[in-house]
């Protein structure tokens, strides 16, 4: 069964809305932030990009929002845009499910939590703070900010997030359980993963280089947050601007019979990491036509939920985005040549496993 | 039987009150509670609060391409292994089929190390060993590497409903014809940091856990975890092996209310009740028993007493969580694999901790051991966040 | 300043009553529901401030139940807690 794209919300590195996203993939540009990362020589700077939820405002009573974090305040802006977009904000959601993926979680809060009782004790555990910091807590935020009682999943697992939610909200909607599904994916950057890149990374993590994704052998990744979110229906055929996902596939790459979506055009979600490396050059050995567009959003673990956007903004707008690799193309593929066939978002995790979403008018 | 049912073909557990799923069953009717203080880490909260903990610190648990990964991830493997050999499965007849991995957990997915934490405040450039042991321990992904598994991964963090959604989601990716196999479950080590967390929602009970009883005062912390090898009825016919329960069917909901506490009136849970059942398409008469949440807090308990008796009235009810603590994303699998196992039995083993009703709940759990009539029984979770996750499962019946 | 002061201050702080001002809080008013909308996960939190920044340990939230009315009982159950 496909699922048809009602409606898109997202934030990132590139800024708030699809008009945000659009405007980057237009220019092939987006320049990422520079943060400050505590290391024991010192702190050192190192570039990432960071998402803004000021826009949040619009939608939500200031008051509604003091006590939450900022991982949650990025699930609720993408959901508000994604129904608004979808024209049901403030319609009855009785019968929508809000499913959303995530690799790490709330990791600012976690360890907000931590401070709190590593600093003054465990008698002053914040009770805020660890409420929060909850894998589905962002589910619990938008389910009753915006009044959505169908159920709620939170996926975490890791870069094959996004595709494994992807697979249970179509059993959803296929066996008739909902009428629509939001579906959302978040990553947040936080001091600690700062941290963590400057170790695993060392001079790679730093403000210094621009993401490189195709070439393969070089560390170039740079850490990204953000929130991309969509409103699914059944496609009951009568077609939507944005496309349907016609097809999500997950498991072991070497154990499809039948590799995913033959003659489709490929969204690369390479992100600068070397260990992944190999993986997606083993996949483009029998893939030639890909794009990425992993430097306008950064590298994060729900890195496909921008390609699914980037893929049903294709559709809606007729046309394939230049690649922002500095070249302005993909590999085998003449962006400027290309109108938008199907297109297959894939994503590969360190096991080797393959995460492959397609999309098509 | 209707024709949605997905199979249970083999089950494993292991929480406070023994190593395997028999051992668990025996210590819960002979009406064990054993908890004590926490062996693996310690407060300084001047409070200690009883916890369920695992004796076994599952060192010699032996694995093939799993080192150094959690505690947790540990414990997921120890009941996939007590899951699989159940089933009558091996390794090489699992890689030849689709097998997906389906798992509840919340402690698991969540990158919190304490040591690594203090001394990275500490400016003290910590080793990076703790968190490429998070990165290696995804709990379904653990799962899946250690079996050689080829199939789609999916951990499931929704707080204390995480398994049962886990076994939902599971059944259906059988019934979809996503995967031939699912092993579907949850796990949870006992956390200082979740300890913390529930102390300072001052929803912990200082002395062992009453769920139900007028004197509650809370939850008790546990551990453990538990799995079921689900098996589309293609994959056991051909190879004739029989079912020990059914899926029949699943609800789940959201109360939309609020962040840690439960809609007064339990809306969501009668929601996820109300579509389990009907889902499942069994007639409430048959419903023999229901294993509640029954964590043994004032709002969780009353939520489900209220539920229960205008929904299901007159059905026995036991909460097994002062057997086992809250055991947090396990406790929807450990006590969906008690579920089974009372229903193979005819009989249900006293609510533990339930000693004086509460005049203010309109209804009381299992005082003692008691059989029971029906071929059916529910288990629920009620989460955190306001999610609720409810299971119906079916007796064999000796079908094949 | 005053065991009042301090805890209206403490209580905009961390409890992120970002928009409300010392001067807005009555020193009798509700500080539950109606009055300043707080929650039973403010209740909580609000124990902990009470260990934090007094020093003084609620136990149970029924022994707090009577002290969290206002800024008056709670002011009033500090002090005569940490005269003990």
């Amino acid at each position: 069964m496909n699922l048809s794209i009602q409606g898109i919300g997202v934030l990132g590195g590139f800024g708030c809305g699809t008009d945000a996203l659009v405007s980057a993939l237009s220019s092939g540009q987006c320049k990422p932030q520079s943060v400050s990362v505590k290391t024991s020589q010192g702190p050192r700077e190192m570039a990432a990009f960071c998402a803004d939820t000021s826009r949040l405002e619009e939608f939500v009573n200031k008051k509604n929002l003091r006590r939450i974090d900022h991982f949650s305040k990025m699930a609720i802006l993408g959901s508000c845009l994604a129904l608004q977009d979808a024209g049901k904000l403030g319609e009855d959601l009785s019968r929508m499910a809000t499913i959303i993926a995530t690799g790490y979680g709330a990791t600012r809060t976690t360890y907000a939590f931590l401070d709190s009782f590593i600093v003054d004790g465990d008698s002053c555990s914040s009770p805020t703070y660890f409420a929060n910091s909850v894998h589905n807590a962002a589910v619990a935020h938008v389910s009753t900010l915006l009044n959505i009682t169908g159920p709620g999943l939170t996926v975490s697992q890791f870069e094959m997030s996004v595709a494994s939610a992807l697979l249970t909200a179509r059993c959803w909607l296929e066996d008739g359980r909902v009428d629509s599904v939001l579906f959302g994916a978040v990553d947040e950057y936080c001091d600690v993963l700062g941290y963590c890149w400057h170790r695993y990374f060392r001079d790679r993590a730093t403000t210094e280089h621009d993401m490189d994704p195709f070439n393969f052998d070089v560390q170039s990744a740079i850490p990204g947050e953000g929130a991309s979110f969509f409103v699914l229906t059944r496609d009951d055929g009568g077609g939507s601007r944005y496309g349907s996902i016609k097809d999500v596939c997950l498991g072991m790459m070497d154990h499809f019979t039948e590799p995913p979506g033959r003659d489709s055009v490929f969204f690369i979600g390479a992100d600068g990491h070397k260990e992944y490396g190999d993986h997606y050059q083993r996949f483009l050995s029998g893939h030639p036509r890909a794009a990425c567009y992993t430097p306008l959003y950064g590298s994060l673990p729900i890195g496909p939920a921008f390609d699914i956007a980037v893929a049903a903004l294709s559709i809606k707008s007729g046309k394939i985005f230049p690649v922002p690799t500095g070249k302005n193309e993909g590999l085998g593929l003449d962006t400027a040549r290309e109108s938008p066939g199907p297109i297959c978002c894939v994503k590969m995790s360190s096991r080797g496993e393959l995460g492959a979403v397609t999309v098509e008018a | 039987m209707n024709q949605r049912a997905v199979a249970i073909t083999g089950m494993g557990c292991i929480s406070a009150p023994g190593d395997n799923l028999p051992e668990c069953i025996g210590s819960l009717f002979k009406g064990e509670r054993n908890f004590g203080s926490p062996v693996r880490f310690a407060s300084d909260n001047a409070i200690t609060y009883p916890v369920f903990e695992v004796a076994d610190d599952l060192a010699s648990l032996e694995t093939r391409n799993t080192p150094d990964i959690s505690r947790t991830g540990r414990l997921f493997l120890k009941v996939a292994f007590e899951a699989i050999g159940d089933a009558g499965l091996d390794r090489e007849f699992l890689r030849s089929k689709r097998v997906g991995v389906c798992m509840g957990t919340t402690v698991g997915c969540v990158m919190n190390d304490r040591d690594f934490y203090r001394a990275y405040l500490k400016g003290q450039d910590p080793d990076m060993a703790d968190i490429t042991r998070f990165l290696r321990s995804n709990p379904a992904e653990v799962v899946a590497r250690e079996l050689d598994l080829t199939g789609p991964c999916q951990t499931i963090a929704n707080a204390c409903s995480s398994s049962t959604d886990a076994i939902s989601v599971g059944a259906l990716w059988i019934r979809s014809g996503i995967c031939d196999i699912v092993l579907a479950g949850g796990a949870d080590e006992l956390s200082h940091v979740a300890w913390n967390g529930f102390a300072a929602l001052m929803i912990t009970d200082s002395s062992p856990c009453k769920p139900f009883d007028r004197d509650r005062k809370g939850l008790n912390l546990g551990e453990g975890a538990a799995m079921m090898v689900l098996e589309s009825e293609g994959v056991r016919r051909t190879r004739g092996k029989g079912a020990r329960a059914f899926i029949l069917g699943s609800g789940a909901s959201c109360d939309a209310y609020h962040l840690t506490a439960p809609h007064p009136d339990g809306r969501g849970l009668r929601r996820a009740l109300k579509e389990a059942i009907a889902s499942s398409g069994v007639e409430t008469k048959e419903i023999a028993f229901v294993n509640a949440h029954g964590t043994g807090t004032q709002d969780n308990d009353r939520v489900e007493s209220g539920v229960l008796n205008d929904m299901l009235p007159g059905v026995p009810f036991l909460s097994t969580k002062g057997y086992t603590g809250h055991t947090l994303g396990a406790a929807g699998a450990i006590e969906a694999a008690f579920t089974v196992a009372c229903l193979e039995m005819g009989r249900i083993p006293k609510s533990a901790g339930f000693t004086n009703p509460d005049l203010r709940l309109p209804a009381s759990p299992a005082e003692s051991e008691m059989e029971i009539r029906g071929s059916a029984a529910v288990s629920e979770s009620l989460a955190f966040g306001g999610h609720n996750g409810v299971l119906v499962f079916g007796a064999s019946g000796g079908l094949l | 300043m005053t065991v009042k002061e301090k805890l209206k201050k403490i209580i905009i702080e961390e409890l992120k009553l970002e928009e409300i001002t010392p001067e807005d809080i009555e020193d009798d008013a509700p500080l539950f529901g109606e009055g300043l909308g707080l929650d039973s996960l403010d209740a909580v939190e609000i124990v902990v401030l009470l260990e934090k920044y007094f020093g003084v340990e609620v136990k149970s939230l029924d022994e707090g139940k009577a002290a969290f009315q206002s800024i008056n009982t709670l002011a009033a159950y500090i002090e005569e807690r940490q005269a003990q």
